[in-house]
């Protein structure tokens, strides 16, 4: 694992989540550290979503502890995580500049800063003359990049991406993705959500495959593909999620 | 507290900067004026032409077989007066369009009450004219042995009267003093129809617009709820405003015109300011303000999309509006069971003590009672909204269970 010597920024043991009579995510445990970025895998339903809300505080875990930072996550310790839910939406009513900013206050920013963080944001993402627009008014893949925007607001120590490049066209998703690694090289932690494959190659460094709940296959992704003697992370998944539950996971 | 002067403001920005909010607000007065107006000037012209019309009535004829009628009156009114043996004869005239009409007070009329115009038209003018003239003349008739034309008018119109009001051997201000509570109980209807409804519509657009997964990452649920709460406040505060300075405007261009008459000897200039009462009204106001607010952040956290939100909301708004139904029992007879059921029970507490604080007729235990009852429920429904938001806020696909929200850790 990369710089498992360093103190992890995400730390999971023993996480259960239960809601309602079914069991969401079940004695999952797992550690992302500084610099890292770190795939999440799973089919739909499988617990990603209930495990990142979990780690955020939105929801209340049945047992375990999920600590960023050395504490559970609270909305007043959360300036500097950044989020990209899977479930986009903005204030669809509110102004491209009003709506970056209130986020970047929610997120303990200086409403000055949050401003020219926002108009330098939206230069770049090539979007500046939309700041003054409703955000009702852009296409998807516009909204998309406010909300990422959003997301990286406060300079984040951590990044957490929900299917980031979904429904984006490959221009924006270059972008996207070279955003998310000019972060990283800057030492920000990454959680990467996908199904993409491809872009877990291309620059995770370590991964967790989640079925059921569990966790199937969880180190780097140099030792995962060691440990299922296979040299692609579609491989494994596809063989993980054909597997009977009953068999023993790679963990 | 910055993250909450930041929802606060977002909240009141979002709504007043929205064109549709100040569209509503300017027409909606507006359009009450111009409804207002243009009644009262149809109104006007359709009596202008009523009267035209019957002063060129030519060939109607009275036939009186009642003997009540006075012969001057109808001479007066360029009308004819028949022989009522050849009623026949002047019905067959106008029958055959030789006579516009015919009117005929039977034998009967004290005891029956009733007598009959025929006319040979269907324009709906000229059978009022004819309706209101005929109606006239037999009022003058009745009215003429009275005497002098000032009793005449008396009989007809009635007098204005001043009321003076005594309670405990003092002189009271009267229905002058339900002025101030009286206001109350409209600006409650105010914030219900507009505040209530911004709740409502904000938290069910957060949470279908998707938003409301980013904002709990970085604010409490509960620190959300009440921004917004204050920053719907604040817009109902603008809306006052807003109001109170039309109403003032509406009022001085009235006294100006010479036009402004209140019911029930009502006078601006008395209006009683008693501490105690307006400190019940507007704990009344707030209490069931942030009951409704609470409920309905309820109804948005658990419905999941706005449009099903709107259809639960209809529940309060119903409990809201039915003391109206009740109105002349919670004035006259408070002691009613019916009356003490309203008084207390959540949905309709705020509009029932608000009236009744009003009139002055509850005692001080049982207003005081009411308002410590009604603060209970408030603060249950605000509890309720924050559990119903935290269970429902990311509920996209369907409806919490009422059930979860007092199981559910």
């Amino acid at each position: 694992m990369k710089k498992s010597s360093s103190k992890p920024i995400v730390d999971i043991k023993d996480f259960c989540l239960r809601i309602g009579d079914k069991d969401i995510v079940k004695d999952l445990s797992f550690q992302v550290h500084p610099g890292e970025v770190f795939a999440f895998l799973g089919a739909n339903g499988s617990g990603k979503t209930s495990t990142v809300r979990s780690l955020l505080g939105i929801y209340q875990a049945t047992s375990g502890t999920l600590h960023i930072n050395g504490k559970p996550l609270t909305p007043d310790t959360a300036s500097r995580v950044g989020y990209l839910p899977e479930e986009r939406g903005l204030y669809t009513r509110s102004k491209v500049l009003d709506t970056m900013i209130y986020f970047g206050e929610l997120k303990g920013m200086d409403r000055d800063d949050a401003r020219k963080f926002s108009l330098d944001y939206l230069k770049r993402v090539e979007l500046d003359d939309k700041a003054h627009t409703r955000i009702k008014k852009l296409s998807g893949g516009q909204q998309q990049k406010v909300q990422l925007g959003v997301a990286i607001m406060n300079d984040p120590t951590l990044l957490i991406l929900d299917e980031p490049t979904k429904g984006l066209d490959p221009v924006n998703r270059k972008l996207l993705i070279t955003i998310v690694e000019e972060l990283r090289k800057k030492g920000t932690s990454v959680i990467y959500i996908t199904h993409l494959m491809e872009e877990v190659e291309r620059f995770a460094d370590s991964l967790l495959i989640l079925k059921d709940g569990k966790a199937r296959a969880y180190g780097t992704v140099k030792q995962v593909k060691k440990d299922f003697s296979s040299s692609s992370i579609e491989d494994i998944f596809v063989s993980i999620y054909n597997e009977k539950s009953s068999e023993v996971a790679h963990v | 507290m910055s993250k909450l002067r930041s929802v606060i403001r977002h909240e009141y920005l979002t709504i007043i900067r929205q064109p549709s909010f100040w569209i509503v607000m300017v027409s909606m007065p507006l359009i009450i004026g111009v409804i207002i107006g243009l009644n009262y000037m149809s109104n006007q012209s359709g009596t202008e032409r009523i009267e035209e019309v019957a002063r060129e009535l030519e060939t109607v004829v009275v036939v009186d077989k009642s003997s009540l009628i006075n012969k001057d009156v109808v001479e007066q009114s360029g009308l004819s007066l028949g022989d009522p043996s050849k009623t026949d004869t002047l019905l067959e005239a106008v029958r055959e369009g030789e006579s516009q009409g015919l009117v005929v007070f039977p034998e009967d009329l004290a005891s029956s009450q009733k007598y009959n115009i025929y006319v040979n038209t269907s324009d709906i003018t000229t059978i009022s004219a004819v309706t209101s003239l005929s109606d006239n003349l037999l009022k003058t008739s009745l009215f003429i042995p009275l005497g002098s034309p000032e009793i005449i008018a008396l009989a007809q119109n009635g007098a204005s009267s001043t009321l003076t009001f005594y309670e405990d051997g003092q002189q009271t201000a009267g229905f002058n003093e339900y002025i101030a509570p009286g206001l109350f109980v409209i600006l409650f209807y105010i914030i219900f129809a507009f505040s209530v409804g911004y709740m409502l519509t904000s938290i069910s657009e957060e949470k279908e617009n998707r938003s409301m997964e980013m904002v709990l990452t970085y604010v409490k649920p509960r620190t959300l709820i009440v921004g917004k709460l204050l920053g719907v406040s604040l817009v109902t505060l603008t809306q006052l405003v807003f109001f109170a300075t039309m109403g003032t405007i509406a009022l001085i261009v009235a006294q100006q015109m010479g036009s402004l008459a209140l019911p029930f000897g009502l006078d601006l200039s008395q209006v009683v300011l008693d501490p105690v009462t307006l400190l019940l009204s507007t704990g009344y106001l707030i209490a069931g303000f942030l009951m409704f607010a609470g409920f309905m952040t309820t109804v948005a956290a658990i419905a999941p999309s706005a449009k099903e939100a709107n259809n639960f909301s209809s529940v309060f708004y119903i409990g809201a509006f039915i003391p109206f139904y009740f109105i002349v029992m919670l004035v006259t007879d408070p002691k009613n069971p019916i009356s003490t059921f309203l008084t207390y029970f959540p949905l309709t507490s705020p509009v029932v003590t608000l009236v009744r604080n009003t009139v002055g007729n509850m005692d001080p235990l049982m207003a005081w009672t009411a308002l410590a009852t009604m603060t209970l429920f408030m603060m249950l429904s605000i509890w309720i909204a924050v559990r119903a938001f935290r269970l429902g806020a990311l509920e996209f696909a369907q409806t919490v269970r009422l059930s979860t929200l007092f199981t559910r850790s």
